[in-house]
């Protein structure tokens, strides 16, 4: 197109020299230009320097030429000083162009406060003038000549200004970003939103710090900060080290360098809680350094490899327990391999995230060559069906079990599994058996005696009668830990779920709080949404006590209110410490939160009325019980009395 | 420990005394030195151990800069205990490790900290 619209352009032959030249924006004419300029210059300095020779010369000849050559020579001179003068003129002009360019990149900042300055109205004045005579700068797609190293680089819309104007690099463009980072991180956020900010976040997972923290926490604190200038954990008590090793890793700080320090030989187990940041040839320098290893947890052992796991079964002979959790580059012969050569001492294996390569033969060999096994956790491992869990049922000195097989599994299998190994096992964990229905729970009813920990959850078959059938008149102990969520029918078509509930409703909370309650430690009810607001103020009424609860989950659970949490708070007042609250919209701030105890999760309604009241566990009150009192009472009628507090 | 229920009654002094394996002696008040667990069972009347009597404790592992540390704590513990939005301690780097293991050793835990511990650690 332009070259249309330009009909007297015309051009000769060129060279490839000259297209190339031109494509480079390098042009031939201005080096040419530059060069006669150059010997042009030089040629003047030596002309005028002879001049000076000559007059020194000139002295020794005749007086006649003398005048005349005189006035020659002074006429030179000052042509000579006139023009050095210009010169030097010039480079001083260069050198505090220079000098404030400097000065510019690093008080721009104060300039732009101080604009008004009239020391900053000469110097735009200067600038302007400097600004006609610099060169334009180069359009995105040109080439430019980077103003730091001088290199050739091609204008990208994004390439940085330099200090002195100029435009630089990509290299050179990120060193100058990470130098302007490193000022901004110096100037880390601290104070009262950082430390609200970290008390909030504590609060979620549960913990309510009152004082100081403990000493030991402090120092390993400390340690983190400078973890690269430890040199060993040597006469370091094993306990502190796990300790050391667990906030290493939650602060992201265990990578190759640091892992060493965990590898003691006077010890004889190694806990790495993310092992995200290691190699292959740190898996094996673990066999190396702790040969005689017993109790061996990696997390995220991303890089464990079929070489690792040779290394393994040569040299940890002693190993008892073992869990690993994401190991997908182990392949399923090596586990077979591994089960077949060290099986007969392992009484704990823990699998996790094994996507393509633990599969039902895998558990079957392990069946087989583990006879002592007492613990066993198989989650994620995709491959997993219906003939895992049979295979499980072989394991006779099982006591804690955790499956979550990803296939669909049929209830037959589980409830022979139930039967076989049920009377030994202490733990039974089934997480997402979807189709798992009454008949299994009457199969737990039947087999099991010694649990203390049973999680059913994420299911969406098993009924309210199933479960208070599973827990009116059970043989086994009271339970300490019972997770029963996420049990509840999906339909969007039926959306306050069938007649006959399912999950835990009514009945089975109260037969499951009477069969446990004593000893109960952990309960998890959340999206239990059927449990009637009867059977909570039934089971929280005034006196009812559980004497060991902690930790209770409520979330979803929908009809809970003011009054049934407030005698939850009663039931346990020296042990509670967590209650999770999500979605739970008949909770309002009128319950006052004992101390010492975290609520998590309702929404704040009513806050505008009553700014007082805390949800969130802040007002401390030392006398528990007649707080519960007022709160009871508040809900039963005393609502003037507590608008007044 | 039938010696000293005979023995009669003696109000316990107010200060008590930390000495570290490099002789540095530290006076500090019995409630703050009560704070650590282990001085708090060496110092217990009922426990009828030397230091119970004398109110002198001797660590033979424990160097001066870490006792001064480890004094210093007691006293900030016992300012802050109970409050919330505390600040935090500054600990040299040199000495963390070192202090770590007094304190471990010396079990200077935030009683009220003892399940939350737990918490943070899992």
């Amino acid at each position: 197109m332009s070259s249309r619209r330009q009909p007297n352009r015309i051009r000769g032959p060129h060279s490839a020299l000259t297209d190339f030249l031109a494509a480079n924006n390098i042009s031939a004419r201005q080096i040419r230009d530059d060069y006669e300029n150059r010997v042009r210059a030089a040629q003047t300095e030596n002309n005028a320097d002879g001049n000076d020779n000559e007059e020194v010369e000139g002295g020794e000849d005749g007086e006649e030429a003398e005048s005349a050559a005189q006035a020659a020579a002074e006429a030179a001179i000052a042509r000579n000083r006139s023009r050095r003068q210009q010169q030097d003129a010039v480079l001083k002009a260069r050198a505090d162009k220079k000098k404030k360019a400097e000065k510019k990149a690093t008080k721009s900042k104060k300039r732009k406060s101080k604009r008004g300055d009239s020391e900053d109205e000469d110097d735009s004045d200067f600038d302007i003038t400097q600004d006609m005579y610099q060169k334009k700068k180069a359009l995105p797609g040109q080439f430019e000549n980077c103003e730091l190293c001088e290199k050739r680089f091609t204008v990208t819309p994004y390439s940085k200004t330099g200090p002195d104007g100029g435009l630089v690099c990509g290299a050179c463009g990120k060193d100058l970003d990470k130098e302007s980072k490193g000022d901004k991180s110096a100037k880390k956020i601290s104070g009262p939103v950082k430390r609200a900010r970290k008390v909030e976040s504590e609060r979620m997972d549960g913990i309510v710090r009152y004082g100081p923290k403990p000493l030991v926490q402090t120092c390993i604190e400390t340690m983190l900060k400078f973890s690269d200038s430890i040199e060993s954990f040597d006469n370091t008590p094993e306990h502190l080290v796990t300790q050391i090793c667990r906030l290493f890793t939650k602060h992201r700080v265990l990578n190759e360098d640091t892992f060493p320090l965990f590898l003691r030989s006077d010890m004889d187990r190694l806990q790495v809680y993310d092992c995200g940041k290691l190699k292959s040839k740190d898996f094996e320098r673990i066999f190396a350094e702790i040969p005689k290893i017993t109790h061996l947890a990696l997390d995220n052992a991303y890089q464990f490899k079929d070489s690792s796991m040779d290394y393994m079964i040569e040299k940890a002979k002693n190993l008892t327990d073992i869990r690993i959790y994401g190991a997908n580059l182990i392949t399923s012969p090596q586990w077979s391999k591994f089960f077949k050569a060290r099986g007969k001492k392992l009484k704990t294996v823990k699998l996790k995230w094994l996507d393509d390569s633990f599969a039902d033969e895998q558990v079957a060999d392990l069946v087989a060559h583990c006879p002592n096994l007492e613990r066993l956790k198989l989650e994620f491992c995709w491959k997993l069906g219906s003939d895992a869990i049979d295979s499980i049922a072989g394991l006779r000195k099982l006591k804690h079990l955790s499956i979550r097989i990803m296939k669909p599994v049929e209830n037959e299998n589980l409830i022979s599994m139930i039967n076989a190994i049920g009377p030994r096992l202490e733990t039974l964990s089934l997480r997402s058996f979807k189709d798992l229905d009454d008949s299994v729970l009457e199969a737990i009813h039947n087999s099991c005696t010694k649990l203390k920990k049973l999680r059913v959850a994420d299911n969406d078959v098993a009924t309210d009668s199933g479960w208070a059938a599973l827990f009116t008149d059970w043989a086994n102990i009271p339970l300490e830990f019972v997770d029963i969520s996420e049990v509840r029918d999906i339909d969007n078509q039926n959306p306050e779920g069938p007649e006959e509930p399912i999950g835990v409703a009514g009945a089975g909370f109260a037969a499951l709080m009477e069969h446990s309650g004593e000893k109960l430690r952990h309960i998890n009810v959340s999206s239990c949404r059927h449990i009637p607001v009867e059977t909570l103020l039934e089971v929280f009424a005034l006196g009812a006590t559980f004497p060991k609860l902690e930790n209770v989950d409520l979330s979803f659970v929908q009809h809970i209110d003011d009054v049934a949490l407030a005698g939850l708070f009663k039931a346990a007042p020296e042990t509670l410490k967590k209650v999770a609250l999500f979605g739970c919209f008949g909770v309002t701030t009128d319950v006052i939160v004992p101390h010492g105890v975290v609520v998590i999760g309702p929404p704040r309604i009513g806050v505008e009325e009553d700014g007082t009241m805390e949800i969130w566990g802040d007002t401390a009150m030392d006398d528990v019980p007649s707080a519960v009192q007022v709160a009871v009472e508040a809900q039963l009628g005393a609502e003037d009395d507590m608008d007044l507090d | 420990m039938t010696m000293m229920e005979k023995e009669p009654q003696q109000p316990l002094s107010e200060w008590v005394t930390l000495i570290s394996h490099d002789e540095f002696t530290f006076h500090i008040l019995r409630s703050s030195a009560n704070l650590s667990g282990t001085i708090r069972r060496m110092l217990d009347p009922k426990s009828g151990f030397k230091e119970s009597v004398t109110g002198v404790c001797h660590f033979e592992n424990i160097s001066g800069t870490v006792l001064e540390k480890v004094c210093e704590y007691l006293y900030y513990k016992d300012r802050y205990q109970g409050m919330t939005n505390v600040p935090d301690l500054e600990i040299a780097p040199e000495v963390s490790l070192e202090l770590a293991l007094a304190a471990d050793y010396l079990d200077c835990r935030a009683v009220a900290c003892e399940g939350i511990m737990i918490n943070v650690l899992i």
